[in-house]
């Protein structure tokens, strides 16, 4: 507990690290699977790594806007929170096109641009209203809301390919685990919204995300370095 | 019924021809492909395209495909892109 007491007495510097743990990790990602998609053009890595990017523009943005407001640069204003939070919201968006895109896309003829065609244009417009719902009402209810269904709709889609894969790829499993996880973590953070519990929640909210992230770094590497 | 080859598959499968059969003429090419005209055609403008193969063309005009340094890249790491693409069930 004591350990506890003490991460959320300097809460704001560890928010900053954690940024820039999860950005590292994002791009790091991003880097690995560089080649692969270089060689493949295969649209699904191409989307996974969006997701990743857009994740790690997320906490990088987190990141340096929280050091200059820590150290009194500027103080910390609403529209950094909607870019952190369009970014992050992108980042899901990304994670579950990435796959389902198979269904969407011809795989034969894929789209020109993996940043701006026709689908990923309505993901830019629903991030844009999540986050505006969010500024009209001072509050995070609409992205927590969002990413729960997304998230619950990740977990079903991973869950039918589990069903389907029959045990034969392993990190499969792992990406499960990993959506579960974040899952959780989504809904204690909108229940602590609503509910006084202690602030020790919130520590175990951020450790669940860094395992997230972990998880998918750990398998990006096992797998690439093979 | 035979499963739908996917992309990669194809384009494993056309180096592969080209990789076992040096200077390979484009009908046999389409023949071991096993790909329809307009489908073999896409193909091959692709992988010209991201330079995966070469086309070379001898004094009497005769056209014929070899891989390059690009495409037995993509044959070695096809395993790891096909293990990272099921994996993460892309």
């Amino acid at each position: 507990m004591e350990i506890y007491n003490w991460v959320i007495q300097n809460k704001e510097m560890f928010k900053i690290f954690y940024g820039l743990i999860i950005a590292l990790i994002c791009f790091v990602i991003v880097l690995k699977t560089n080649r692969l998609f270089k060689l493949s053009f295969h649209q699904g890595i191409r989307y996974f790594r969006n997701a990743f990017f857009f994740y790690g523009i997320a906490f990088l943005f987190r990141y340096i806007f929280g050091a200059l407001a820590f150290y009194g640069y500027i103080t910390y204003q609403f529209w950094i929170k909607m870019l952190f939070e369009f970014f992050l919201v992108m980042g899901g968006f990304f994670l579950l096109y990435s796959l389902l895109w198979k269904k969407i896309e011809p795989e034969h003829k894929p789209f020109y641009s993996s940043l701006l065609n026709f689908n990923i244009v309505i993901f830019y417009l629903m991030a844009i209203v999540i986050v505006v719902l969010d500024y009209l009402w001072k509050s995070y209810s609409f992205m927590f809301i969002s990413q729960i269904i997304l998230f619950i709709c990740m977990s079903i889609v991973t869950g039918i390919k589990i069903k389907k894969d029959k045990g034969k790829h392993k990190f499969l499993k792992f990406y499960f685990t990993a959506i579960i996880l974040i899952l959780v973590a989504w809904i204690l953070n909108s229940a602590l919204q609503f509910f006084a519990w202690s602030k020790g929640v919130l520590i175990d909210i951020y450790i669940i995300n860094i395992i997230f992230f972990l998880l998918f770094l750990y398998s990006v590497i096992k797998i690439t370095s093979k | 019924m035979a499963k739908k080859r996917e992309r990669l598959e194809v384009i494993k499968d056309i180096l592969k021809a080209v990789r076992e059969n040096r200077n390979i003429k484009p009908t046999r090419l389409l023949y071991s492909s096993n790909l329809s005209p307009q489908m073999f055609k896409d193909y091959v403008n692709e992988l010209l395209k991201k330079e995966f193969i070469k086309m070379n063309e001898d004094e009497e005009g005769k056209k014929t495909f070899s891989i390059t340094t690009k495409g037995h890249e993509f044959l070695q790491e096809y395993k790891v892109i096909e293990n990272f693409i099921d994996n993460f069930g892309l």
